[in-house]
């Protein structure tokens, strides 16, 4: 049993490995960068809203600051763009003790809309901020002036790099999951007052699940930006964002290390399929797709895809009677 | 002493759920605190364990005010404490829910395995330690947060009404836990409604009443007293004479 359990998530790995050298049309290859990116914010979100049960929808913020970082310091200081990471990642390190702290002290549904609503404060934010170019975004290199730049006509070399970011958060996860702050994240997210009572600093390890998870998200940002080289409000610091985090996190189930991975998968080649079908018009079908799945999740399995698996897979272990 | 608490209010408004309380708690007791419904003892257990801040009135712990701390520092400084109706962490085993609270003294997960088994196994939960801890009914749920207190380490536990809602065997089984944790050397005060449960476990009685302490004494005078009984049964004698 142990070692089949093991084999499952190598399998997995080495499958993503190879999947995109396996077709040379390039609209797949991209289609499957697109599923890793998704899959990193998608894991990052899982730290604090996964495990520690905090339901944020305000992640577009990260996401926003990354790619915002990237594509202003080449804008404006002519830097290649993967050069805004680390600022993305200091600058999301800044927001978390900023927005931290006071959300956290909302439990609930309450939490979800605090969140909400500084993300929506923040994409009006930047709409008027003419420095950041406002409402018409930032433009990434045309052409590469240097390999720093990361401009590849092909989509495999950015799968290659998104695939590394994805392992090294998973890995991470996978440690947190096993260490103290693991269990006590998910202390958290099943009983805050229980979780109290037996000595754990909820709102100081809340903080820490935030900090990665911003961190995290705003690499993903990052990215993003560096491949697509264009960020505009909406695609950047929207509301959709979020949801997508949120969305996919729940389909694959959430506070499982390969869960977000696993809705990613599934949801963002959805995605661009319609988007590829319907053209510019149908960007908002995927949505209406999502509000289907949430409600399909929500009444037949609100663990998420990740709920179904042992009930396949480990037919000999003990189901709670 | 283990525990002082002087002059604990707890006001709502103009209501006073708790009214001028004072407890003292030596090492080694075992306390009941008992009242009809809506007395103010949980409100009282609550202030005790920084679940709730009390209006006025200071607490102190081991020789230290406690009064204003939050519940985790509760727990680090050894006082630990059930809930009236368990809050499990669903999604964990029985044996995980009770590692958080062992790794708050052992930070690494093996060690915190290993006490948390030695809990799972006084508390007669061994044989469920790999059950979702949502698999149990209340009675082993219960026990589920006795474990995860004791593995806490604590000087003091309070026990939130651990024995409501048990049919009479498991009464008894948890009496018996109870008693041998207080032979571990651990100080309990019980928040309990049934009266028997409280004349074989306790040696000294609290009897709440609509926020204040109406008598004190070892179970069998304060069950012996007009007051206690005229607060259980209700005045109609009184309005009668």
């Amino acid at each position: 049993m142990i070692p089949l359990r093991r084999a499952g998530p190598v399998a997995v790995l080495v499958i993503l490995a190879i999947a995109p050298f396996l077709t040379a049309n390039p609209f797949y290859q991209r289609i499957a960068a697109l599923v890793v990116l998704a899959a990193i914010s998608a894991s990052a979100w899982n730290v604090i809203g996964g495990y520690a049960g905090q339901i944020s929808f305000g992640h577009s913020i990260y996401f926003g600051i990354g790619a915002y970082a990237s594509l202003l310091l080449f804008g404006r200081f002519g830097l290649p763009p993967i050069a805004g990471a680390p600022l993305g990642i200091i600058a999301s390190f800044v927001v978390s003790l900023i927005i931290g702290p006071p959300t956290f002290r909302l439990r609930g549904h309450y939490f979800s809309m605090g969140t909400f609503a500084i993300a929506a404060l923040a994409e009006i934010l930047i709409v008027n901020w003419k420095f950041a170019g406002g409402a018409i975004g930032l433009m990434g290199p045309a052409m590469p002036r240097s390999l720093a730049d990361l401009l590849f006509r092909n989509s495999l070399p950015y799968y290659a790099i998104f695939l590394a970011v994805l392992a090294l958060l998973l890995a991470l996860t996978h440690l947190m999951q096993r260490s103290r702050m693991g269990f006590y994240l998910r202390a958290i997210g099943a009983g805050e007052r229980a979780a109290e009572s037996l000595g754990v600093p909820v709102q100081r390890y809340k903080l820490y699940a935030l900090l990665i998870s911003g961190a995290f998200t705003a690499l993903a940002g990052s990215l993003y930006a560096v491949m697509i080289g264009f960020v505009d409000p909406e695609s950047g610091f929207g509301i959709l964002i979020s949801v997508n985090m949120v969305v996919i996190a729940a389909l694959g189930g959430v506070g499982t290390l390969f869960g977000p991975l696993v809705g990613a998968i599934i949801l963002v080649p959805l995605q661009e399929t319609t988007n590829a079908l319907l053209g510019g018009s149908g960007t908002g079908a995927a949505y209406v797709a999502y509000g289907l799945i949430i409600m399909l999740i929500a009444r037949f399995s609100p663990g998420g895809l990740a709920e179904l698996w042992p009930l396949i897979n480990r037919h000999g272990r003990r189901r709670a009677a | 002493m283990l525990l002082e608490a002087q002059g604990i209010v707890k006001a709502f408004g103009s209501f006073r759920a708790v009214d001028q309380a004072n407890l003292v708690v030596a090492e080694n007791e075992l306390i009941g605190l008992i009242g009809p419904n809506g007395a103010g003892k949980s409100t009282f257990f609550n202030c005790l364990a920084g679940d709730t801040r009390p209006t006025s009135g200071t607490i102190r712990f081991r020789g230290q005010e406690i009064t204003r701390l939050s519940p985790d520092r509760h727990a680090r400084l050894g006082l630990a404490r059930t809930f009236q109706v368990p809050i499990v962490f669903a999604g964990m085993t029985v044996r995980e829910n009770v590692m958080v609270g062992a790794l708050l003294r052992h930070p690494h997960r093996r060690r915190a395995a290993d006490e948390a088994d030695e809990l799972l196994h006084f508390t007669g939960l061994a044989e469920r330690a790999e059950m979702p801890v949502t698999a149990l009914g209340t009675p082993g749920r219960k026990r589920v947060e006795i474990a995860r207190a004791l593995a806490t380490e604590p000087r003091l536990l309070l026990l939130d009404e651990a024995l409501a809602g048990l049919t009479s065997s498991e009464v008894e089984a948890a009496i018996e836990l109870v008693e041998r944790i207080h032979a571990r050397g651990v100080t309990l005060i019980v928040v309990e409604h049934i009266m028997e449960v409280i004349h074989r476990l306790t040696e000294r009685v609290l009897v709440f009443h609509q926020g204040r302490v109406i008598a004190e004494g070892t179970p069998a005078e304060v069950t012996a007293d007009p007051t206690v009984i005229a607060a259980y049964l209700g005045r109609r004698r009184g309005r009668a004479q």
